[in-house]
């Protein structure tokens, strides 16, 4: 096999260089043509003619000209580097300083010798000399056999440039034609940050999509600007005048755009040198503000400032923004300025009321930083409004799913309150406490402060924090999933938030009220009831909470059409609001739609980003591991205890018992399935399917014992499916679960059968659903059978058709024949240019023709193209 | 990374077929650097004619290792996950395929 060579491609510059490759062509073919490349700086004009050079290799002369940076360039720059390379009459005439349309004809002679590529690079800083010869070429090119790419950079060209004067002028000459470099689009930039713990559009934001700046932060990693870019942007900027520093540097300091306005009061006799700074290329202007092309080089400026200039001028911003230099300020500008000018009592000011904005704006992270910063300033403020800074702190950071800062912020608070001796709010801290520590998998410090909270508040005059108290018990119980001690609790708490009309109150326990009974099997009225109460009165994280729940009871129940709705809209509300610890248990839940459908892919990418955020939630993290070992196990894939082994690991510190009879079962069917019954006999120890109060997990462990053979007396109360199974009646048992599209469940269970043709069809069923790993369950029956030539499947991919096409190939062959370009076709199916070429290539062979035309055409005779 | 086999029994029925596959490999595998590197394959000779592989990649996951199959267009029979390597003899020089 021949090695196959690598070139890296760059991103959605396809179009461009299928420009430059029909200009080559035509040019070599006796026509010749200017290509102007342009575009802002880093914006890859140099890259795309270097990819163009090698791709054409050794196969045409290239000559190259370099125009420089120098304050006064050398005279005809790029001409000379051409003609040290040419030699001959060219250099002749440059050393002895002949005039342009001399130095035209000699070039012309050279370039005429052969098709040549010629290549002028950064003609905005060319010489006068050079530009006119450039003047000169494009008029004559035509009658060259020579392709002519000259590269500048248009955001360095005011009006007045003569580079500007020589483009435009040759812009109705035919063979001169201008390529214009955009940015990347956030789908390039997240290309080319896969595998980089990045955000992609935060990165494209940052970077205006300018590739230099996007590969050189991706190359520094980090979140601060790169040594290089800010060396570039250094460089940018010493070229301005000490008036338009000035103002580039107040610019800097104000996030997004400057108004004009505002610089008016702040820098208002360096406003004179804004052209100058437009010319620069780094600042671009609209009707009424300044900003920065790229938000990283504003950084890199930023940054640079000494830190007693950066004061100075955040004290005059902020001072232009309180006397009302702008309408209506937002309060996270003033903090911003009041931060960096370094006035204590305006970043708590302003702090808070920009924390405020951002949490009413469910900008919860953005709120959460505000209070943070503004805590830090708060040391003259009495203790009570610490405190409550405190709360307001720690209620941000749980929504947006930072435990431990929200923990941290939570027993501040109560040290403060109960330095005060405001017993009251003490004892609602440690109701929050209660329920942070939940979510952190520490089940003995949450039982122990819900306790503590009820100890403490019974002692007083009941209120809103008592039946918070109460309702944190509820939850508490609801969580080791114990029906009467979550009543015990729910309807105190419940009855008690009512008559105080705590809508907030009434909606969480109706969560932990409603979740019991939803897992009881007793309908979920109670779940749907807190939803309604939590949307109309925007109670987020309860209206999360309660999503997660009814979505959880549709999974459970295999209603895959309600569990698909409520997954949707529960993201969607959670995404929206930044919930991420709420988003992340919906996408573990809808990991496990996709399991029954034997939807691998699905699954893993669900379970795979929620393990990807990194969550300690026992829940979340539970599931998501749970729904990662059980698809490797099914499918026969390595890796499949280790995710389990967590899963079991962090079970039993975080959870009761009951709780983790569903890690059982997976272990179980993992032990099963790898062919080892004492491990999963071991794992089903200890679980009773009449203590549990999930019905559906009950039903599931009992099937297990009957299949194991260690069925104990009847199981009654339990789902249809599972009913049906240990009364015997395996065919009714496959037939619900295929009728409620679980085509995986509906071959296992067929797997347990006794006769060899159940036993056969279960076997190529789980081959046909891609689960190698759970057909060697029937395969091993079999075999225990004394049946032999167990069969293999179908293999997927090989088709029977006349041309032996797979089925990429066909769905390639289909686009061929629609017309797409093989770009458009890589886009299409997510691949590389490259495969799909290959592909091409491939289909072409095996078609016998010899272009796409004549491939469109067979496939159509051999009616290939009919559907699939 | 962790060292995995991956088996693709009968996946060719020419040797064309087989060293377009590799290149589809190859430039998709370009595409995720991080999650698989291919270090080596040997051509299985099947007894009904066609041709398949034995695989080594490098990779970050089973899954990764799927989602490369998936992108390339390759069959994927059976992914094992290699404890320790031992390499008794260099390999035989390369069959002519």
């Amino acid at each position: 096999m021949s090695a196959v060579t690598v070139r890296p491609t760059l991103l959605e510059r396809e179009a461009q260089l299928d420009k430059l490759r029909t200009a080559l062509a035509v040019a070599a073919a006796g026509t010749g043509r200017l290509l102007f490349v342009s575009g802002e700086a880093g914006v890859g004009k140099s890259a795309l003619v270097r990819s163009f050079r090698a791709e054409i290799g050794g196969s045409m002369r290239v000559l190259e000209g370099v125009c420089d940076p120098l304050a006064t360039p050398r005279p005809l720059g790029p001409l000379a580097d051409i003609a040290a390379a040419t030699g001959g009459e060219l250099e002749r005439l440059i050393d002895s300083g002949a005039r342009p349309h001399e130095l035209l004809r000699a070039l012309l002679a050279e370039v005429d010798r052969e098709p040549t590529l010629l290549v002028l690079e950064d003609l905005h800083w060319a010489d006068e000399a050079t530009l006119d010869v450039l003047r000169l070429l494009g008029r004559r090119v035509e009658a060259s056999r020579a392709l002519v790419v000259g590269t500048y950079r248009d955001d360095e060209l005011d009006e007045r440039h003569s580079l500007r004067q020589v483009v435009g002028g040759l812009a109705t000459v035919p063979g001169v034609s201008r390529l214009e470099l955009q940015p990347l689009s956030v789908s390039a930039v997240a290309i080319l940050a896969v595998l980089h713990e990045v955000d992609p559009a935060e990165l494209h934001r940052r970077t205006g999509g300018n590739p230099f700046f996007v590969t050189e932060v991706l190359a520094a990693g980090g979140p601060s600007v790169p040594p290089t870019v800010r060396d570039a942007v250094a460089a940018r900027a010493a070229r301005l005048d000490r008036s338009s520093r000035s103002l580039l540097d107040a610019v800097a300091l104000v996030p997004t755009q400057a108004e004009l306005s505002l610089l008016e009061r702040v820098v208002p006799s360096e406003l004179a040198s804004l052209d100058e700074c437009l010319g620069s290329g780094m600042l671009t202007s609209s009707t009424d503000a300044v900003a920065f092309r790229h938000e990283l080089a504003r950084l890199a400026v930023a940054e640079s400032l000494s830190p007693l200039r950066a004061a100075t001028l955040h004290r005059s911003i902020l001072a232009a923004l309180e006397s009302g230099a702008v309408d209506g300020p937002d309060p996270a500008r003033l903090a911003h300025h009041a931060d960096g000018a370094g006035d204590d009592a305006a970043v708590l000011r302003y702090g808070v009321v920009a924390g405020e904005h951002a949490a009413a704006r469910a900008a919860h992270r953005e709120a959460a930083a505000q209070f943070a910063r503004a805590l830090e300033h708060a040391s003259g403020l009495p203790d009570d409004e610490v405190a409550h800074l405190l709360e307001r702190r720690a209620h941000e950071c749980a929504l947006t799913g930072q435990v431990e800062e929200a923990i941290a912020s939570r027993e501040a608070a109560l040290a403060r309150w109960r330095a005060i001796g405001d017993r009251h709010r003490e004892g609602e801290q440690l109701c929050w406490l209660s329920r942070l520590h939940w979510y952190r998998g520490h089940r003995e410090e949450s039982e122990h402060m819900a306790q503590a909270a009820v100890e403490l508040l019974r002692t007083l005059p009941p209120g809103r924090e008592l039946a918070f108290a109460y309702s944190v018990m509820a939850a508490r119980r609801q969580i080791s999933l114990d029906p009467e001690g979550t009543a015990e609790w729910g309807e105190p708490a419940l009855a008690l938030a009512e008559r105080l009309g705590e809508h907030e109150l009434v909606a969480w326990t109706l969560v932990s009220l409603g979740s019991v009974e939803a897992f009881a099997g007793q309908g979920s009225e109670r779940l749907e009831r807190a939803l309604e109460v939590a949307l109309e009165h925007e109670l987020e994280d309860v209206a999360a909470r309660a999503y997660g729940n009814l979505a959880v009871t549709a999974v459970r129940r295999r209603e895959w059409q309600e569990a698909t709705r409520l997954i949707a809209d529960g993201l969607a509300y959670a995404t929206d609001r930044d919930l991420e610890l709420d988003r992340s248990y919906l996408l573990a839940w809808r990991s496990w739609i996709a399991l029954p459908k034997a939807e691998w892919d699905d699954a893993a990418a669900d379970a795979s980003a929620v393990l990807q955020t990194g969550t300690t939630a026992y829940v979340i993290r539970a599931t998501a591991l749970m729904a990662l070992g059980l698809l490797r196990a099914r499918r026969g894939d390595p890796d499949v205890w280790p995710p389990l082994e967590e899963a079991l690991a962090i079970g039993r510190e975080a959870a009761e018992l009951p709780k983790r009879a569903p890690v059982a079962l997976v272990m179980a069917e993992a032990a099963i399935l790898a062919g080892d019954r004492e491990r999963a006999l071991a794992e089903l120890a200890g679980f009773e399917p009449e203590a549990l109060a999930d019905r559906w997990i009950a039903g599931e462990l009992a099937c297990w014992r009957r299949r194991l053979g260690v069925a104990r007396g009847d199981v009654t109360d339990v789902p249809e499916p599972f009913t049906l199974e240990l009364r015997g009646r395996r065919d009714a048992a496959v037939g619900w679960w295929r009728e409620h599209g679980c085509p995986y469940d509906a071959a296992f269970v067929l797997a347990w059968a006794d006769d060899e043709a159940s036993l056969q069809r279960s076997h190529e069923e789980l081959l046909a659903l891609g689960a190698r790993g759970a057909a060697a369950l029937p395969a091993r029956r079999l075999r225990e059978r004394g049946v032999r030539g167990v069969a293999r499947g179908p293999r997927p991919s090989t088709r029977s058709n006349p041309a032996h096409l797979t089925a990429r190939e066909l769905e390639v062959l289909r686009h061929v024949a629609t017309g797409l370009r093989n770009a458009d076709i890589a886009e299409r199916l997510v691949v590389s240019r490259r495969t799909v070429d290959h592909h091409v290539s491939a289909i072409l062979r095996k078609l016998g023709v010899r272009t796409r035309l004549e491939a469109a055409a067979e496939a159509r005779r051999l009616e290939l193209l009919q559907d699939r | 990374m962790d060292t995995y086999v991956i088996l693709r029994r009968n996946g060719w029925n020419t040797a064309d077929d087989l060293r377009e596959a590799a290149a589809r490999s190859t430039a998709e595998g370009e595409r995720m650097p991080d999650d698989v590197t291919w270090i080596r394959s040997y051509v299985l000779a099947e007894t009904d004619g066609t041709v398949g592989t034995v695989c080594i990649y490098q990779a970050s996951s089973p899954e990764a290792i799927r989602r490369h199959a998936e992108r390339a267009d390759l069959p994927v029979d059976e992914i094992v996950k290699v404890a320790d390597t031992v390499v008794v003899r260099p390999d035989p020089a390369p069959a002519q395929v």
